[in-house]
């Protein structure tokens, strides 16, 4: 599906929000890389889906009634086979809070590279427009609020200053012992997001917040495991 | 539109053939008869005309009924008469008006005053003027002879001002004024119901006068074109921005001062970072980043970063070199071979032979302070600083030396300069402790410094924080020029 007709169908879905996979596509056409994936009904496709993707996959629940998925229990990780799929949505369908809500479906996804995790997201100011925005995720962006803002069209200057901004700026180069994170691929993504003919230039009018997180870097790339988009 | 085509436009602003004023009173005490007043002493020569209802003559000069019937048309008008009579007054100006500027309160900084802003701003267009204001105190414009301050150089200078505030646009042409800042020109704009510090911004950058821009904000009403013009001028001016609003406390109090509304401070930090204008925090910040910027020359190839400290006062070194290293300046210690070149001088004891370099005022006298040219010669030709802060501290100079040291160890210095074009930023620090002996001294040796050209401040932190404005400007323009 192009851009113009995801944010259409969420409309015409009064969704108030782009649901996840929506998200991703929009991601995708953007040339941002996201997980393969697969979209199933329940139970009775979990094996079909698995001899499309290589485990381990990740299962997340689909319900426009849940906001925090993770929190409600609607995320399992590391499921090798169609059997830990199908016991996972079971798990899913017990707890109380998804028992009661609407379900649009499950999301079956490859799980990304090991790496760092970083929050790249978008907000619309009233008086500059849309802003970019760059952190370093977990503690670092939720308690330290450690994150860089640009007026968006950025250039690849921009986007390199923003992360040399960042206070954890060293976690990227790897600190501790770490693998570094490879600061190319968040400028790449950050220049799809906000560059001149970027997801928030053309969008601007679309969104009034848009986040993902995390966006998972490894030494050679960065992949967006959730994306969230707030419609205007 | 053209550089030549935006000049043009603002020219009736600058430079009025004519000017009206509304709200001057025959008894010649109202704030219109002070402007008609400092006009006439700043020595502007176009038609004034007074705009008065029944008044045949104010102030000496014929009065009029209304802005359409004075014998040529009006290029600024300056109206302070009770906010609920202007917007009929602008509406039948007959487009004879090409600025107005409205002095008067009382409109969206107060609460029940939007809708009245929102009529002057559909008067001014149905009058087919510009309005600048409402709730400011007007403009001052040297190479017009127009100002609305009791006090400003006459001369016209390079510096170009915006402010939103008023009371604060005073400040900046009074403290300017005793800092050695000249003036291209400065707007107070106020409410900004139509023309907003973006306008007068494009005209600053299109204006061959101005080399160095301010601009006081409270709220960017148009934030997209303020973003999109700083960015497409990529720095060719320096821009020194100071925000008012920053926080959730004085955006309340900005609210109420020229009725602005939201504002992210995110926004402001991102808007400098990618458009290379300086972003300040105190008015002593923003005079003192315009002093610099008035002064010297930015050096974009190798931009300031290692300074020396020269001077009399040892704590007040330590206590400077602490305050660099916070604002990320280093003032390092001098490498063995300028070391070994000072300690060959034999300076008296007490002189410090590293940086910063401590030189009692009993070192400084060697020579009638010609020693001074030794010494920086030394660390000159081989430390090769970026910039040179040099502090005297004038109370152990005062009855202690001969009145022409102080000139001596500056002249000195200028020498140095002079042997080293182009090498570091000089700058000097005259501090004083208020005492009126002193100050006297001060002020004096201070006018004689701005008359060499050289950067003059009032303590050694307030000289950082100009560096690192200076900075920040090298820095941008390197980065985006190496791009």
């Amino acid at each position: 599906m192009n851009p113009a007709a995801i944010i259409a169908k969420a409309r015409s879905e009064n969704r108030t929000a782009l649901d996840e996979v929506a998200g991703k596509q929009l991601l995708a056409a953007y040339g941002v890389s996201v997980p393969k994936s697969a979209v199933i009904d329940g139970v009775d496709d979990v094996a079909a889906a698995f001899t499309k993707l290589t485990p381990p996959l990740a299962l997340k629940v689909m319900s426009p009634d849940i906001l925090h998925k993770s929190d409600a229990g609607g995320v399992e990780v590391n499921l090798k086979s169609a059997a830990d799929a199908a016991d996972a949505i079971r798990r899913m369908m017990n707890v109380p809070a998804l028992r009661d809500a609407r379900i649009d479906g499950f999301l079956l996804e490859e799980m990304a590279p090991a790496g760092l995790e970083i929050v790249v997201g978008g907000v619309r100011d009233p008086d500059f427009g849309p802003l970019v925005m760059v952190g370093l995720g977990g503690i670092f962006v939720e308690v330290l609020a450690d994150v860089a803002f640009r007026i968006c069209p950025i250039t690849r200057i921009d986007a390199r200053e923003m992360l040399a901004e960042l206070k954890g700026a060293a976690i990227l180069d790897g600190a501790r012992g770490r693998k570094p994170a490879s600061q190319d691929a968040i400028i790449e993504v950050l220049l799809k997001l906000g560059g001149d003919d970027g997801l928030l230039m053309r969008h601007a009018n679309d969104f009034k917040e848009a986040d993902i997180n995390p966006l998972i870097v490894s030494e050679s790339g960065a992949v967006a495991v959730d994306a969230r988009f707030v419609l205007s | 539109m053209s550089n030549q085509a935006i000049i043009n436009r603002y020219a009736p602003l600058f430079m009025p053939k004519t000017v009206a004023v509304v709200g001057a009173s025959t008894k010649g005490a109202a704030l219109p008869n002070v402007f008609i007043r400092r006009i006439r002493e700043l020595g502007y020569d176009g038609a004034i005309y007074p705009i008065h209802p029944t008044a045949a003559e104010i102030d000496g000069l014929p009065a009029y009924r209304s802005l359409a019937a004075t014998p040529q048309p009006i290029d600024y008008a300056f109206i302070a008469i009770a906010g609920a009579q202007i917007p009929g007054m602008l509406a039948a100006a007959e487009g004879r008006v090409r600025y107005a500027q409205v002095i008067s309160s009382g409109f969206a900084e107060a609460d029940d005053g939007r809708d009245l802003q929102e009529q002057l701003a559909a008067a001014a267009r149905a009058g087919g003027m510009r309005l600048i204001g409402p709730n400011c105190l007007g403009i001052y414009s040297p190479r017009g002879k127009l100002t609305f301050t009791e006090i400003g150089p006459c001369e016209v200078g390079t510096v170009g001002v915006v402010s939103q505030s008023g009371g604060l646009g005073t400040d900046v042409v009074r403290r300017g004024q005793t800092r050695g800042i000249k003036f291209s020109g400065l707007v107070t704009v106020g409410n900004c119901a139509d023309i907003g510090p973006s306008d007068l911004l494009e005209f600053y950058l299109a204006d061959p006068q101005t080399k160095v821009i301010g601009l006081y904000i409270e709220t960017a009403r148009d934030g997209r074109r303020l973003f999109e013009m700083l960015r497409a001028a990529k720095a060719r001016k320096p821009v020194v921005m100071l925000k008012g609003g920053r926080t959730k406390l004085g955006l309340a109090a900005a609210v109420s001062h020229t009725g602005s509304l939201a504002g992210d401070d995110r926004a402001w930090v991102a808007l400098s970072r990618q458009t290379g204008c300086i972003l300040v925090d105190t008015l002593d910040e923003f005079i003192d980043a315009l002093v610099i910027f008035q002064t010297l020359t930015p050096r974009t190839g190798r931009p300031t970063q290692r300074v020396v400290l020269f001077g009399n006062g040892g704590g007040a070194s330590v206590l400077a070199t602490d305050h660099y290293a916070r604002l990320t300046l280093d003032v390092a210690p001098f490498e063995p071979q300028i070391v070994a070149a000072l300690a060959a001088l034999k300076l008296p004891p007490g002189t410090t032979i590293t940086n910063p370099v401590d030189c009692p005022v009993g070192t400084l006298l060697q020579d009638d302070g010609r020693i001074t040219e030794k010494i920086l010669d030394i660390i000159y030709g081989i430390g090769k600083p970026e910039a040179l802060v040099m502090h005297l501290n004038m109370a152990p100079f005062v009855g202690r030396s001969k009145p022409e040291v102080l000139d001596n160890v500056v002249q000195a210095a200028l020498r140095v300069q002079a042997h080293f074009p182009g090498q570091a930023h000089f700058v000097l620090v005259l501090r004083s402790d208020g005492e009126p002996q002193i100050e006297a001294r001060k002020r004096e040796f201070r006018a004689r410094a701005i008359e060499l050209g050289i950067p003059v401040f009032d303590e050694i932190n307030n000289a950082g924080h100009a560096l690192t404005a200076l900075r920040t400007h090298e820095r941008f323009v390197q980065s985006r020029r190496d791009a």
